[in-house]
């Protein structure tokens, strides 16, 4: 990326010399138009987003407010379900004891899920793509098979993974019996324990995650131009220096676009926990979006289910914001001296 | 730019040859790491095709045949989801509103991020970072409040019901992916055009669109995919089998009460994905050929 | 009206021995020209959304049902089907929105999720009730909001307990043990023989709530009292609680994980001996009885029980009921009703019921002479699934509390909790009051 900007930097200046008088009447006129020119480029993109995101968002977070059960507008409460979900503290801070222990499990499990699944789906994910960035016969083949997890319905995948999970025909306990990992007859219990449970989500997870990430970042990779892999060769750099001070930073913009929305969409999982387990064994594995909509459709709660969702609202703000403020915004600002 | 560049070189070790490799190396490096990951990726894969060809009784029996394999494969769950349902009506739903929603998001996502990254108008950056709000509320509950807009719409269980609801959660991933891209083609080029009294239109589909290709199929390979799967809003604004898309019908269709079709369930979700296989493969070929060539331009 | 019961509950014995298309349509006209209480209005066309069935012959039933109704009445019904667990986010949907299919036929309390959405069918079920002998007690608690009907409960799905003969007398039991310590010592003797049995423990809303509510209830525990008041913490719910931590030690590993289809798995597969179910277990290794030896085998030596009696003395079942509502909504409320009663009459309700194996049970007295229970031994055990069965609240009300208690799986997580060893009993109980006083506050 970095070379084509250099590159074009001096195609651009050459050309700019060239018809310098008329550049100060072209750029005033586009600095007079601007925000009109903007507006209409938003145009779009704006109508579908207020249409239809504004208005359900709204009422979304005014339903928390209320005691809405389902086909009845609820009356205004205040804070009450916050106060019940999180709990009350005027009377006293352990919040796990005056809030609601299950709704504390819940923003636990989906911190530990998205932390982790996300983690290991951008560690894979960047291998990966390394790996396929490399010379091999058959690459466009691969590079497209790998797609394929992403690409198969989550919640069709999800069964089949259920499948893959049960408890007494599992293709995996079979597999580890084979090989004699496991005694013949132990059955491991892949969704039915705490931790296995959460490994297991996490998992089929992560095997969704990971073909995206790496495709998308193996197309940031490709930007990278070879000449700067060759002079630092030249230079004798070994290969973590090579990736760490070439690639790595060639490609933070995009790995920062790529993580931010694993993050949200991580966070915000719901088919496949819904699937696999609905929030069992002992609502190990419940998230905030699959508790809320156990509270609000299955149980009614308009009002409870929304606030659940709204609580994630602070959660997915920080994560936007560390993006936004961390890893991309210095990188165009970077970017911005370039020009 | 690349400021790391030249301490990459001062720490000067004397490894530096290691980047010619040796057969023996290129398998370690490369080749084993690739198989166990593709072994990984794809055996769910592999999982899901052998159940749709399995006879019924051998799939929950792990004594008296071979869990990983067949010798009676049938066609018959294939032939049941192929001939006795909908399912081509299904696929054409799916393909058909994920194709508009795609459209119609990449169209407000080009216009969106062109303007936040290249028009620069006052407050673009306040409304680059409030483009994200839209993924605040999850669409767990949010289908309860939008369920009420699709029906004063007029919408309710029609294929528009999805065409124009999923843009929402497409359109801000696809405008910062874009906007990424639009951000490393040079101001130059399109100071020249406008100097040569291009409108802004012009540059946009002449320039700004042709070198941002690869973050064009990036955008769209995420966006069609994403419709592709989605499941809440399918199953809850579609009512008439005949609208319904491929996961819901797949799942309404294969489970009697608390009985699953293993078989018919597979072969569903595989022969759907089988066309986007293709697409793809097309597509990321041609993805990294829009790459090389951007970056010789 | 007599005279009318009378008659068709001649006829019905006739016709469910032989379900012959041209008579039922030649009966249904006559239905609708003589009988039929409410008219449809002109033009009136019906969507009703179901769950989708266990068996395949009741959906031909139910659809030979729907086919005789629009040629006598002339309003076509549409049958739209969803998968069980998808049946209550589209009715939520359409509640809040006001607008989807007139009817929807769905589970346990879905009506009391949203009354004020439903349409009063008192009349409905008041004629029904009256003509075939009365509804049971319970139909009448899942039916009712109020003074008023909001849904027809028009059928139960008897959850029972599902064991194989073989396997019982292996252990030493010559039959089902009746009461609670003999079925705690069957299943510590089925695990000794190696043939285990097993309950789902994770979040299955029908075999997971059927069988915790059944430890809970037999030992006395409850959810709530007469005037909802919750009273769960109890010395009965820690005896429950024991009870249950010992069954569950005593069952193959893994249920906690298992839903509503696992069972049925891994029953067919022998890998459990005894579990509880519907009887579609025993209808599913009916059909393939003809392919495949094993199925014909399990078949044959597979039995119903009822739920063994615990210190409560009295039966503490659970059963699914599925109620069917109109939507008050719906541009035709008269076809709709037209439609719930010509379901409900018995010469139209009988095939139907035939049609589904035993895993739709009657919810009016008039079914107890149903040809079809006689049929099969294997399957008496279903019939009285209306009589036996507690309702949703159990002592309290069945309303919109007791359908989001239900929801929510407090028992079965309170259960799930001590059972898994991630709490003690009394912290269970706590937790589990703390949640239930929250959704029942006034």
């Amino acid at each position: 990326m970095a070379d084509v900007t250099r590159s074009e930097d001096h195609a651009g200046q050459k050309r700019t010399a060239k018809s310098a008088p008329k550049e100060m009447s072209a750029w005033s006129q586009l600095q007079t138009n601007r925000n009109w020119l903007g507006m209409w480029f938003m145009l779009p993109a704006g109508l579908f987003l207020i249409l239809f995101l504004a208005y359900p968002l709204g009422l979304g977070v005014w339903l928390s407010f209320t005691d809405a059960r389902l086909g009845r507008a609820g009356e205004f409460i205040g804070l009450e379900n916050y106060a019940w979900l999180i709990g009350d503290f005027t009377e006293g801070w352990k919040f796990w004891e005056i809030g609601d222990p299950v709704f504390w499990l819940s923003v636990f499990n989906t911190l530990l899920y998205t932390v982790v699944a996300s983690a290991i789906k951008f560690g894979i994910g960047l291998y990966l793509a390394l790996l396929l960035n490399k010379h091999m016969p058959f690459k466009a083949i691969i590079r497209a098979v790998v797609l394929i997890p992403f690409i198969v319905p989550t919640v069709l995948s999800a069964i089949a993974f259920w499948w893959i999970f049960d408890t007494q025909f599992s293709i995996l306990t079979w597999m580890l019996q084979e090989v004699g990992a496991i005694a013949e007859d132990y059955q491991v219990n892949w969704l039915g324990e705490p931790l296995m449970a959460r490994a297991s989500v996490i998992f089929a997870n992560i095997w969704r995650g990971v073909p995206f990430i790496a495709i998308t970042l193996l197309a940031g990779l490709q930007t990278v131009p070879p000449s700067l892999y060759e002079a630092s060769v030249i230079d004798g750099a070994t290969r973590w220096q090579m990736f760490r001070y070439i690639t790595y930073p060639l490609l933070t913009p995009i790995i920062a676009v790529v993580m931010t929305f694993s993050v949200l969409f991580t966070f915000t999982d719901f088919q496949l926990i819904w699937v696999l387990t609905r929030g069992g064994p002992v609502n190990t594995t419940h998230l905030m979006a699959t508790l809320s909509y156990q509270r609000a459709i299955l149980g009614g709660n308009l009002g409870e289910g929304a606030a659940i969702s709204t609580a994630m609202i602070p959660f997915l703000l920080a994560a936007i914001m560390f993006s936004w403020f961390g890893l991309q915004r210095r990188k165009w600002q970077h970017g911005e001296a370039n020009d | 730019m690349t400021d790391a560049t030249p301490s990459a070189a001062k720490d000067d070790h004397s490894e530096g040859m290691q980047y010619l490799e040796t057969p023996l190396n290129r398998v370690i490096t490369l080749w084993i790491p690739l198989i166990i990951i593709m072994i990984v990726l794809l055996f769910p894969f592999y999982w899901m095709s052998l159940t749709a060809i399995k006879p019924d009784k051998e799939l929950i029996d792990l004594e008296t045949t071979h869990p990983l394999w067949t010798w009676s494969p049938t066609f018959k769950h294939i032939r049941i989801l192929l001939f006795e349902t909908e399912y081509p009506t299904w696929l054409w739903n799916t393909m058909s509103i994920a194709m508009g929603a795609t459209i119609l998001s990449l169209i407000a996502s080009v216009g969106a991020a062109y303007a936040i990254a290249r028009i620069k108008y006052r407050g673009a950056n306040w409304v680059g970072g409030a483009i994200f709000l839209a993924y605040l509320v999850p669409p767990s509950i949010l289908f309860i409040p939008l369920a009420s807009i699709i029906v004063d719409y007029g919408l309710f269980d029609t294929p528009f019901a999805l065409i124009l609801t999923y843009p929402t959660i497409l359109i801000p991933f696809s405008t910062w992916l874009l906007m990424g891209y639009f951000k490393t083609i040079p101001f130059e080029l399109e100071e020249c055009a406008l100097i040569d009294g291009a409108t802004r239109w012009q540059i946009l589909t002449k320039i700004v669109l042709p070198l941002a290709i690869p973050g064009l199929i990036s955008a769209f390979i995420f966006c069609f995919t994403l419709c592709w799967n989605e499941y809440i809003y399918a199953l809850t604004f579609i009512s008439s089998p005949s609208n319904k898309t491929v996961p819901v019908a797949i799942v309404t269709s294969f489970t009697d009460g608390d009985i699953f079709r293993w078989g018919s369930i597979m072969a569903g979700a595989l022969i759907g994905s089988l066309p986007l296989v293709i697409l793809y493969a097309f597509f990321v070929e041609h993805y990294v050929a829009a790459m090389t060539g951007a970056v010789k331009e | 009206m007599s005279f009318t019961r009378r008659r068709f509950l001649g006829t019905s014995a006739m016709a469910g021995a032989m379900i012959a298309g041209g008579d039922l349509l030649g009966r249904s006209r006559a239905w609708a020209a003589t009988e039929m209480k409410w008219t449809p209005e002109d033009g009136a066309s019906l969507q009703l959304l179901r769950w989708k069935r266990f068996v395949q012959s009741e959906e031909d039933a139910f659809l030979k049902l729907v086919a005789a109704f629009t040629d006598a009445t002339g309003v076509q019904v549409e049958v739209l089907n969803e998968s069980l667990d998808d049946v209550q986010p589209k009715a939520s949907v359409a509640a809040n929105v006001g607008s989807g299919p007139d009817m929807f036929w769905g589970l346990y309390s879905l009506p009391h999720l949203f009354p004020e959405k439903c349409m009063d069918v008192s009349d409905v079920c008041d004629h029904i009730g009256s003509k075939y002998g009365g509804w049971a007690p319970s139909a009448e608690t899942y039916g009712k909001s109020g003074d008023s009907w909001i849904a027809v409960p028009v059928a139960y799905n008897a959850n029972l307990i599902n064991y194989r003969k073989s396997a019982i007398e292996e252990a030493g039991f010559s039959e089902m043990p009746g009461d609670t310590e003999g079925f705690l010592e069957l299943c510590k003797a089925l695990q000794g023989i190696g043939k285990p049995a097993g309950m789902a423990l994770g979040h299955a809303s029908g075999d997971g709530n059927a069988w915790v509510h059944w430890a809970l209830w037999s030992h006395g525990g409850y959810l709530v009292d007469e005037n909802d008041q919750v009273i769960i913490n109890s010395p009965e719910t820690e005896a429950a609680l024991n009870y249950a931590k010992a069954l569950f030690d005593s069952w193959i590993p893994g249920t906690a994980s298992w839903n509503d289809a696992f069972n049925n798995k891994a029953f067919l597969a022998e890998e459990v001996w005894l579990t509880n179910n519907g009887v579609s277990i025993y209808a599913a290794a009916k059909r393939q009885a003809g392919e495949d030896a094993k199925m014909a085998e399990i078949a044959e030596d597979m039995d119903h029980a009822f739920w063994p009696i615990g210190p409560s003395s009295t039966p503490a079942e659970f059963h699914i009921c599925y109620p069917l509502l109109g939507m008050s909504y719906t541009p035709y409320p008269n076809a709709v009703k037209a439609f719930m009663q010509f379901m409900m009459e018995v010469e139209n309700y009988e095939p139907w019921c035939e049609g589904a194996v035993a895993y739709l049970s009657h919810p009016y007295k008039a079914g107890d002479d149903f040809a079809f229970w006689d049929a099969d031994p294997k399957l008496v055990a279903a019939k009285p699934a209306a009589w036996r069965t507690s309702t949703a609240g159990h002592l309290g009300s069945v309303g919109e509390r007791a359908a989001a208690a239900l929801a929510d799986f407090i028992v079965l997580d309170m259960l799930a909790n001590v059972c898994t060893g991630r709490q003690t009993p009394e912290g269970a109980m706590k937790l589990a009051e703390r949640q239930a006083k929250r959704l029942y506050r006034a």
